[in-house]
C-alpha cells in the first residue's frame, strides 16, 4: 500500500509563519493563487509583507526580485506551469541572470494539478529550472522535509525554485535528517540496483524496495530533495555499488530526475539505467492515483524496470 | 535659465558626446536611445538622485533602474562622469569579458542596481524595489527609466497596476517618449496614445514635458518627489538620436554603426571636447 498523499498547504502556511516571525525581512508575494498554495495564516499574522500582484506571474517574479533587491527574503508562489511557462523569461533573467535572493515555489507541480487537466500540468518545469543558471532547485519528497526545505532555502543566500506538489506523505523519510542543500539521502543498502527519485515519487520507491527483497533483488533508494546543486557524488557512488538504476520521477522523464541521472551516469560510470516517469505527453484530468497507475509511476512498474535494468547489467548491455 | 539648469545643459552635452565616442568605439550599437536620455540621466544623476559614488551601497540610496537596457553605452558615461570609474573604462563597452556589456549587469558593475535587457523586467523589479523600501520605511526612491517602445511589453502594466494598488509614492517611471523603436515608428508598429490618459486611469500622477529641457526636467522630478500618495510617471518627449542631424528622429538609429565621415560630422555636431 502507497503511503497516503496529504495536502501540502498547511505545512507551507504555517511554516511560512514561523520563517515570518524568525526573518522579519520575510515577505510572501501571491498572484491570486494565496489559496492553491496556502499562504493565508502568514497573511493573517504578517498583513504588512503579504504582497499579492494579481493574476500577473511575470510580475510576481519580478516584483519578488525587486524587494530581493532591496534586502527582502521573498516566497514567491504561483503554480509551477505558470511558474516555469508564463514566467520563464523572468525566472531566467530576473531570478537566475541577476542572482537576486528570491524563493520560487511552484505549487501544484506535476500530476497534483489532477482534475486541473493538461493545461495545468506542469510536465518540464524541472527540465527549465534545472537548465537556468545560478538557479538552486529543490524538490522536497514529504511534509515535514518541504518544512526543512524552506528553513534551508529562507538563510540560503541565492535564488531557488522548490517545486511544491499539492500533495504529498506526510512523513515517510525516515529516520528523519536535517535537510542539507545538495545533500542526497540514500535508504536501505541494497547492492543490486538503485531507485534513484525525487518529490512525491520517493514514498512508492521505497515501497518497492520491499517488493524487490521478495523476489531477492536487493535495492536502494537515492532520494534526491535538490536537483541542482547537483548530488553528484551520490549518483555516481550508488551508479558504482549496485551497477543498475531506475529514476522515478512526478516529471516528464526528459530533462527531469531521470535525465540527470543519465547524464550524470553516462558521463562518470556507464550502466543500464531505466526511467520512469510522464513519457512524452501531457497529463489528464484525472485524480492523481490514476494519473499514476496511467503512466506507470507505481510500485510493479518500479519493479519490472529493476529486474530490466538488473539483466540489462548481467547481459551488459 | 538658472545656474543650475545651464550647468546641467553642460552636462546633459556632455554626457551625449561621451555617449556617442564610447558606442563608436565599441564599433556600434543603440546610438538613437542613448542619445535621446542624456538630459534625463544628467537631471537624475547630477540633479536630484541620492547617490554616492564612495559609498555605492548605501541602504538609504535612490535608485536608478534602466528599464530599456540597451541603452546601457549612456548609463556607463553618466555613471564614468559622476565618478563610478574612471571614464577611461567606457572603451571596455562590448568587449569580451568587459564588466561593460551592452545591456547592462549588476553583477559586473557597482552602480547598476538591475541586469536587464528583456523590457518590461526592470520596471517590475523597480515596483518590487518599492514596495520593499516602502515597507522597510526606508527614504530612498527608485527611478525607472522605460523605452516607449518598451511599454508594448505586457508586464509593464502588470506593473503598473501593481505600483497603483500599493500606492508606491516612492516610485517614479521616466518614460523616453521618442516615439521610435526597432521596426519603425511607434504609431505604426503599436500605437501608445492617449499615453498620459492611460497612465492616469491606472492611478498614477502623470507630467508631459519636453524631455530635453533641463529646467523641465527637474522641475518635474522635483514635482514628482514631493507627492508620497502614488507612483509618479512622467512622459519625456525626446527625439530619437538628439544631437547628431542624420540620425534625429529616424528608427533606423536605432541600433547601427556610423562610417568614418559619419562619426566625423556627428562629431563636429555633437561639439569637440
Amino acid at each position: 500500500m502507497v503511503a497516503q498523499f496529504v495536502n501540502v498547504k498547511d505545512v507551507y502556511g504555517d511554516t511560512l509563519r514561523e520563517l515570518g516571525e524568525k526573518y522579519p525581512e520575510l515577505f510572501v508575494v501571491e498572484a491570486d493563487l494565496m489559496k492553491a498554495s496556502g499562504s493565508q495564516p502568514f497573511l493573517e499574522t504578517f498583513p504588512n509583507r503579504h504582497i499579492n500582484v494579481g493574476i500577473a506571474e511575470q510580475n510576481l517574479v519580478g516584483v519578488a526580485a525587486g524587494i530581493a533587491a532591496v534586502g527582502g527574503i521573498p516566497f514567491a508562489s504561483t503554480m509551477s506551469n505558470f511558474m516555469t511557462q508564463r514566467a520563464g523569461d523572468q525566472l531566467v533573467i530576473a531570478a537566475g541572470y541577476n542572482r537576486f535572493n528570491v524563493k520560487l515555489v511552484g505549487s501544484y507541480a506535476g500530476l497534483t494539478q489532477e482534475k486541473n487537466g493538461g493545461t495545468h500540468i506542469s510536465v518540464l518545469d524541472l527540465a527549465i529550472a534545472r537548465a537556468v543558471p545560478n538557479l538552486t532547485v529543490v524538490v522536497p519528497g514529504d511534509c515535514l522535509e518541504l518544512a526543512d526545505v524552506m528553513r534551508a532555502i529562507a538563510i540560503y543566500d541565492g535564488p531557488v525554485y522548490l517545486r511544491m506538489p499539492k500533495l504529498l506523505p506526510n512523513d515517510v523519510l525516515k529516520p528523519r535528517q536535517p535537510f542539507r542543500i545538495g545533500e542526497a539521502r540514500v535508504f536501505g543498502n541494497g547492492e543490486d540496483v538503485t531507485i534513484a527519485s525525487t518529490g512525491l515519487t520517493t514514498s512508492i520507491a521505497l515501497e518497492a524496495v520491499g517488493e524487490l527483497a521478495k523476489a531477492g533483488i536487493g535495492a536502494r533508494v537515492l532520494h534526491m530533495p535538490t536537483l541542482k546543486a547537483t548530488p553528484t557524488e551520490a549518483i555516481v557512488k550508488c551508479a558504482a555499488e549496485t551497477g543498475a538504476i531506475v529514476t522515478v520521477e512526478n516529471h516528464s522523464i526528459h530533462g527531469g530526475l531521470g535525465g540527470l541521472v543519465a547524464e550524470v551516469v553516462t558521463e562518470n560510470v556507464p550502466v543500464p539505467v531505466r526511467r520512469i516517469g510522464i513519457p512524452d505527453a501531457f497529463g489528464l484530468t484525472a485524480s492523481l492515483d490514476f494519473q499514476l497507475d496511467h503512466f506507470g509511476i507505481t510500485v510493479s512498474a518500479i519493479v519490472k524496470a529493476a529486474h530490466a535494468a538488473v539483466e540489462a547489467r548481467r547481459r551488459g548491455t | 535659465m538658472n545656474a543650475d539648469s545651464e550647468k546641467l545643459r553642460i552636462t546633459a552635452d556632455d554626457i551625449r558626446r561621451t555617449t556617442f565616442n564610447a558606442i563608436n568605439h565599441a564599433g556600434g550599437g543603440h546610438y538613437g536611445g542613448s542619445l535621446s536620455i542624456s538630459e534625463i540621466l544628467a537631471c537624475l544623476y547630477f540633479g536630484v538622485m541620492n547617490v554616492d559614488p564612495e559609498n555605492p551601497d548605501d541602504p538609504d540610496r535612490d535608485r536608478f533602474v534602466l528599464s530599456k537596457g540597451h541603452a546601457g553605452p549612456a548609463l556607463y558615461t553618466t555613471l564614468a562622469l559622476r565618478g563610478y570609474f574612471p571614464v577611461e573604462d567606457l572603451k571596455q563597452i562590448d568587449k569580451p569579458l568587459s564588466n561593460f556589456p551592452k545591456h547592462v549587469d549588476r553583477l559586473k558593475l557597482k552602480g547598476i542596481e538591475v541586469s536587464t535587457g528583456p523590457l518590461g523586467q526592470g520596471f517590475s523589479i523597480s515596483c518590487g524595489m518599492a514596495i520593499g523600501l516602502q515597507k522597510f520605511g526606508r527614504p530612498g526612491r527608485i527611478y525607472a527609466l522605460l523605452g516607449d517602445g518598451e511599454l508594448n511589453s505586457g508586464q509593464v502594466w502588470e506593473t503598473v497596476m501593481t505600483a497603483a494598488k500599493y500606492r508606491l509614492g516612492n516610485l517614479v517611471a521616466i518614460v523616453d517618449r521618442n516615439g521610435c523603436q526597432i521596426d519603425g515608428e511607434t504609431d505604426d508598429v503599436m500605437p501608445l496614445e492617449p499615453l498620459a490618459p492611460k497612465f492616469a486611469a491606472f492611478g498614477w500622477g502623470v507630467q508631459e514635458i519636453d524631455g530635453h529641457d533641463v529646467a523641465a526636467i527637474l522641475e518635474a522630478l522635483r514635482q514628482a518627489q514631493s507627492i508620497t500618495a502614488e507612483p509618479q510617471v512622467i512622459i519625456a518627449r525626446t527625439v530619437k538620436g538628439r544631437g547628431v542631424s542624420f540620425m534625429e528622429g529616424r528608427y533606423e538609429w536605432h541600433s547601427g554603426q556610423v562610417s568614418e565621415e559619419q562619426a566625423r560630422q556627428a562629431s563636429a555636431e555633437l561639439g569637440a571636447v
